[in-house]
């Protein structure tokens, strides 16, 4: 009989036997935290859909189509070449393989899989092939194929081009990973590395922007205008804007290749299909007698000004205009160069025009659709100059949808691959140039195209992508339609779990927001909730920029199938012509796309049918389906019915009444939806939803925070960064990481007080902090200011006892050129042969050079040998000459141990030890100076480490581990501590978890009577207090001391990392200032406000003691007379030898020259031996030294500074 | 290669006299893939023999290893 399924229900329980089973033998079938897996889906599925069949690249590679190259001298007259011949070049498909070794390596036979595994730990890319097969003709000739490398691409974790993907739990602990390996990140280097979420403009909206940079395009440019960012099938998008001038008339601006173009909207209308000035008013305006005509003088005026402005143009057919447009656009577009400008006019519209209606083979439909498109944008551009509408504000989550890592990576991808056909253009000319303009027909170009020119290009994809990933930066033509050129990749950090998993929920509003400095893309809306996390945002800079998902957001990372969406909007009565006044008619949209117009209380039954029909699952409405219905308002957002089906979308679950099932709500229909918070909240007739829990709402994080809804909501947000810096339990297969730096905590616990949704995302397997019995009372004044004393035998039993694993890597070939083989081996490991061997080397490292397992370092000790070595190509080996050994060395200040060391091969398999790497543990347990902290931003420096006899003990006789001071709690209001505390004791009193999910308790069932009545159960006080006795005298306290269970996390910032002494060491070199960095050995500055402090206080001589003694103090010799430091020089004595001391100084200005009748007792001579007499008035100066170089810097320009010397 | 000159000799240090590098002395290390140990001489490629395996460790040193537990 088959095992039983791995259950993945989880309650609010310890389930401790459960999870050890889970540990020991971990799921053969599935893993037992769907949820936790589904936190990372958006990455890994985007991946995903690059490479799937028919996925983003297949589209992309449609879309760059083929390319076409004509042969023959370009500035020739085309009179003398004769006709041009046409090479044609195109990628058929690209392939992306797995990981495995390259076939250069002979050695390894059954299994050539490389796995993530191994690319950690040698710090080496996890990545696999990437080829692609291009097809290429002369003129009509066959096409000829050929399949080209283009180097290694960076491969996602668990993506379907990992070897991890669907591999059980017990798999991947066999693959060496975590059981609950996410994936969903790249291994660059080493180097986990993620490509971060943005938020962009929603696609395929047409956006109404108020904007005063938009005035800036030039004269007539208003500040209104509709932006829509279309997204074609291959993800790429292209941003088309329209411009209402002040005369009423309207631009197209779109930007190709980083430059911006303008275009009259009217000629790209006549240019989209065959039509008439009526069709465009119509279209416009509404129709001929429709309702509502006769007020819309304003869009009528305007309508008449835009087609009469028009006609100076002259082009009247769509032929034409398209002509017009080719002959404008041909050069920037790149197209061939004997393309017609019909034909250019027609790429023209294909590729910038509206692309997500149709972006290759355009149809005449499509063209119709764009068409539409283009005269609803005008419509609602007049609209909203008009006041008919409001503007859409594009920092609301409504307007938004994130560009997902997978999406990102396929666009560079494509556009990479886009670059390197059009790069060909150079390599062909130059053959041509140098072979004296042969025929492409040529057989000589037959033999080259492949092997010279092909080969000319830049083929290495791989490379870029690794760049892209290890930099964040990217290095595009086109600029990917984006707002930032840097900035997309972070480091998966793996501080503790907590971080790591959020990491993957985040989501940045980009780069170009940072800068800006006005507040409001940062304000939290309440369009957010659901969506992101009012809660899990960090303080400062990124605040409200970098945001975290709701844990139950989740992105669509696929189109859902709406075929037959328009076909029922039809026989709901929909239809094609609308008239005049929004009243009367409003639009209904499916993905950007013009389905028709109808009634606004049409359009409501529309919506709530497909609604229905969604949720029910029938009539072919697929229930990931957006339907935002925007109601008629007195000048708000411009009505109708807009439908989303397409990726990159938020959506989240929530429970729609009137059938009781799962509905899913996105972030636009959301504002106009009625969705209850709680069942009780229903309103009958209004609400149509209900929330599952309001939990959902927050992150991962924020849903850690016990009773958090008992919190002042700062202290949530401290708690939501707090959660991510503390010593945790990064992974559990530790063995296999070569992070730069992990830290650990050797005593984790689970909490006693916890959601379920503790255990529903399996954080159990990597805990946090510790269970600390806290007692709330000033005792020895060692707890103020946010101080906290720690029990000492607590600590000694290892309360908060925490390590750091540092990897350091000793590699020879580090600064030679990559490219190497076994023959330029220069440096290896060990002892030369024959070399001194000192036994105190020995003491460290072993035979081989490399240091041994177990080792103590302290600072300066050695940890690997190394000597310089040359191969002899007679007896093949590496020979020594020199017999010197020398040594990599350790660095830092504090002690370590050796942990792990890896020798760490090459590839190939072939060459001899380059690279080492060696792990190293730093014990660190708690000192006096370390952060703690609970899980309510209740953060505290451990002030003492008091000993358990002097502690204060309870009547059952509990000491408490942690002594925090009351002053803590009046300020910041975090009652949720208090209830942690109570529910942590109770818990603990009868063994049991404490559910902690926020909004469980109200006014009428408070918290703290339900933990209360727990507590009394066990025989303890209602309220958590108790009567507590001094360790000191043994006496009762006067008042009862609140004492309770409350999670506390270690904090990874530690004095020990951090403190910094200085009395005398090193100076910049040109000011004699102290450098600073703690790593150098430098100061603290002491700044402005610091020095007013000290002014303030009148401590005159400390002042003069930092600013001066302690810094850049100098003796210079000054001339009283002239007031100059420069003109002073030391003279030379004409007969002594040098002697020490008393050389005079003598300022050479005041001087003069002597003449020989002096006594030789006033004449001193200078370096050169010219001979002078005065200018001994000179004094010798403390001032600081900055300012002697002040006066070089201002005497190079001119300036001459002078000293008043007096007495 | 001049495996010919491999003795693992230990005791063959004489304490007195200055100690050099011997050339043929192999280390012992474990294969990350198999677990297999694996002997290693100076400038020999870093492979395991039996999988072909890329990373090795080094394996923990049979010298008593005291500290001072303070």
């Amino acid at each position: 009989m088959a095992p039983a399924a791995t259950s993945t229900e989880w309650s609010t329980d310890f389930d401790t036997a459960r999870r050890q089973r889970l540990f020991q033998s971990p799921p053969k079938d599935t893993t037992a935290y769907p949820m936790l897996a589904a936190a990372v889906d958006p990455h890994i599925e985007s991946f995903n859909s690059i490479f799937a069949r028919k996925g983003l690249l297949d589209e992309g590679i449609k879309d760059i189509g083929t390319k076409v190259f004509l042969d023959g001298d370009p500035y020739a007259q085309p009179e003398e070449t004769g006709p041009r011949n046409r090479l044609h070049v195109r990628i058929r498909e690209v392939f992306f393989d797995k990981a495995v070794l390259p076939a250069t390596n002979k050695f390894a036979l059954q299994n050539r899989n490389v796995f993530p595994a191994e690319c950690r730990e040698r710090h080496a890319t996890y990545k696999g092939k990437y080829r692609a097969r291009i097809d290429w003709r002369v003129n009509n000739g066959d096409w000829q194929e050929e399949v080209r490398d283009l180097g290694y691409v960076p491969i996602m974790l668990k993506s379907n081009r990992c070897h991890l993907e669907n591999l059980t739990p017990d798999q991947l602990v066999k693959a060496k990973e975590e059981t609950e390996e996410l994936g969903g990140y790249f291994i660059v280097n080493g180097i986990e590395k993620l490509i971060r979420m943005l938020l962009v403009n929603r696609r395929n909206y047409p956006m109404a922007i108020k904007r005063g940079a938009f005035t800036n395009r030039g004269p007539g440019y208003t500040p209104y205008g509709i932006v829509i960012r279309c997204v074609r099938r291959d993800q790429t998008s292209q941003t088309n804007a329209l411009h209402y001038l002040s005369d009423g008339n309207v631009n197209l601006r779109f930007s190709w290749r980083k430059a911006e173009y303008l275009v009259p909207a009217m000629m790209v209308l006549k240019a989209l299909v065959e039509t008439n000035d009526r069709e465009i008013f119509e279209g416009v305006v509404g129709a001929a007698g429709s309702p509502g005509l006769g007020e819309k003088q304003f869009v009528t005026d305007r309508v008449e000004l835009l087609l009469r402005t028009y006609r100076v143009y002259g082009i009247h057919s769509k032929a034409k205009t398209r002509a017009y447009l080719g002959e404008k656009f041909k050069v920037i577009l790149q197209v061939p160069e004997d393309m017609t400008d019909e034909d250019a006019g027609t790429e023209f519209l294909r590729r910038i025009v509206l692309p997500h209606l149709g972006s290759y083979d355009v149809t005449e439909s499509q063209n119709n659709d764009k068409f539409r498109m283009l005269l609803f944008m005008v419509r609602k551009l007049y609209a909203l100059v008009e006041g008919e509408c409001a503007v859409d504000n594009p920092d609301a989550v409504q307007h938004q949808e994130v560009l997902l890592g997978g999406h990102l990576y396929g666009m560079i991808l494509k556009e990479r691959l886009d670059e390197w056909l059009n790069s060909l253009r150079l390599p062909l000319m130059e053959w041509g140039r140098k072979n004296d303009w042969p025929a492409f027909t040529s057989p000589q170009f037959q033999r080259d195209f492949l092997p010279k020119i092909m080969k000319r290009t830049n083929e290495n994809i791989g490379q870029a992508m690794e760049y892209f990933l290890s930099t964040g930066n990217l290095v595009s033509p086109t600029g990917l339609d984006l707002q930032q050129t840097a900035g997309f990749c972070v480091v998966a950090e793996k501080i503790n779990f907590y971080r790591f998993i959020s990491h993957f929920r985040m989501v940045h509003r980009g780069a170009f927001f940072a800068q800006l400095k006005t507040t409001t893309v940062r304000k939290l809306l309440p369009e957010s909730w659901g969506f992101l996390c009012p809660v899990h945002t960090p303080d400062g800079s990124p605040c409200g920029l970098l945001n975290h998902f709701a844990h139950k957001c989740k992105i669509a990372t696929e189109s859902v199938d709406v075929s037959a969406i328009p076909g029922l909007v039809a026989q709901l009565g929909v239809q094609s012509r609308s008239s005049a006044s929004l009243d009367a008619s409003v639009v209904v949209q499916l993905d950007g796309r013009v389905l028709g117009f109808c009634s606004p209380k049409q359009a409501k039954i529309v919506g709530d049918t497909l609604r229905y029909w969604k949720v029910e699952g029938t009539h072919g409405v697929p229930l990931e389906l957006e339907v935002g219905y925007i109601p008629n308002s007195n000048g708000g957002q411009y009505p109708g019915l807009y439908m989303f089906s397409q990726s990159a979308r938020m959506y989240r679950p929530v429970k729609y009444l009137p059938l009781d099932r799962l509905d899913y709500v996105g972030p636009f229909e959301q504002p106009f939806m009625s969705i209850a918070c709680t069942n009780p909240e229903i309103v009958s007739g209004d609400s149509t939803h209900v929330e599952y829990d309001p939990t959902n709402l927050l992150s991962i994080l924020a849903n850690m925070t016990p009773f958090s809804d008992h919190n002042q909501s700062p202290r949530n947000m401290y708690q939501c960064q707090m959660g991510k810096q503390s010593m945790g339990t990064p992974g559990t297969a530790l063995r296999y990481r070569t992070d730069n730096k992990t830290y650990r905590l050797q005593t984790g616990q689970t909490p006693v007080v916890r959601p379920p949704l503790h255990n529903e995302y399996g954080l159990d397997n990597f805990p946090n902090g510790t269970n600390a019995v806290v007692a709330v009372i000033s005792y020895t004044g060692y707890d103020m200011d946010d101080a906290m004393i720690l029990n000492k035998s607590s600590h000694e039993r290892g309360f908060g006892h925490g390590t750091i694993y540092k990897t350091k890597i000793c590699d020879l070939e580090e600064g030679t050129r990559k490219s190497r083989s076994a023959r330029l081996v220069s440096k290896l490991f060990g002892f030369p042969p024959g070399g001194l061997v000192r036994a105190a080397w020995r003491e460290k490292l072993d035979d081989d050079g490399l240091p041994r397992i177990g080792t103590a370092l302290q600072a300066g000790d050695i940890i690997a040998a190394w000597h310089t070595v040359s191969y002899d190509p007679a007896s093949n080996e590496y020979v020594n000459r020199d017999l010197q050994t020398q040594f990599f060395k350790y660095k830092e200040d504090e002690l370590a141990f050796v942990e792990e060391v890896r020798i760490i091969g090459s590839e190939d398999g072939t060459s001899p030890c380059q690279k080492i790497s060696i792990k190293l543990r730093v014990p660190r347990s708690p000192v006096i100076g370390d952060k703690f902290s609970s899980r309510h931003g209740q953060k505290g420096v451990c002030s003492q480490k008091w000993p358990a006899i002097d502690m204060p003990f309870s009547e059952s006789g509990i000491q408490p581990d942690v002594i925090i001071n009351p002053h803590a709690f009046p300020s910041r209001m975090t009652i949720g501590m208090f209830v942690e505390s109570l529910a942590g004791k109770a818990g603990a009193l009868h063994g049991i978890p404490q559910d902690s999910t926020p909004f469980r308790f109200d006014e009428q069932n408070t918290a703290t009577d339900f933990f209360g009545h727990q507590l009394m159960k066990a025989g303890y006080n209602y309220y958590g207090n108790e009567p507590m006795y001094s360790g000191i005298t043994g006496q009762e306290f006067a008042a009862d001391i609140y004492l309770g269970v409350v999670y506390y996390q270690r904090l990874r910032h530690m004095v020990n990392d951090k403190y910094q002494v200085r009395t005398t060491g090193p100076v910049n070199q040109l000011t004699g200032q102290p450098i600073k960095g703690r790593k150098k050995g430098g100061g603290i500055r002491v700044g402005e406000m610091e020095r007013d402090a000290l002014l303030a206080h009148g401590t005159a001589f400390l002042l003069q003691d930092r600013l001066m003694n302690c810094s850049d103090y100098m003796k210079a010799p000054i001339c009283r007379a002239c007031g100059s430091f420069l003109s002073t020089q030391p003279t030379v004595s004409e007969f002594d030898r040098k002697k020490k001391g008393n050389t005079m100084v003598r300022c050479r200005r005041c001087a003069k020259l002597a003449e020989g009748s002096e006594s030789t007792s006033e004449i001193w001579m200078d370096g050169q031996g010219v001979r002078y007499t005065g200018g001994d008035d000179v004094a010798v100066v403390a001032v600081p030294g900055v300012l002697k170089y002040l006066d070089v810097e201002l005497a190079s320009m001119g300036v001459r500074l002078k000293f008043n010397v007096s007495p | 290669m001049s495996s010919q000159n491999y003795s693992y000799n230990p005791s063959g240090q004489q304490a007195s006299a200055p100690v050099t590098a011997e050339s043929g002395r192999s280390v012992e290390y474990t294969c990350g893939d198999c677990d297999a140990s694996v002997q290693l001489k100076r400038g020999e490629p870093i492979r395991c023999r039996n999988c072909g395996h890329r990373v090795l460790y080094k394996q923990r040193t049979n010298r008593m290893v005291q500290f001072e537990a303070r």
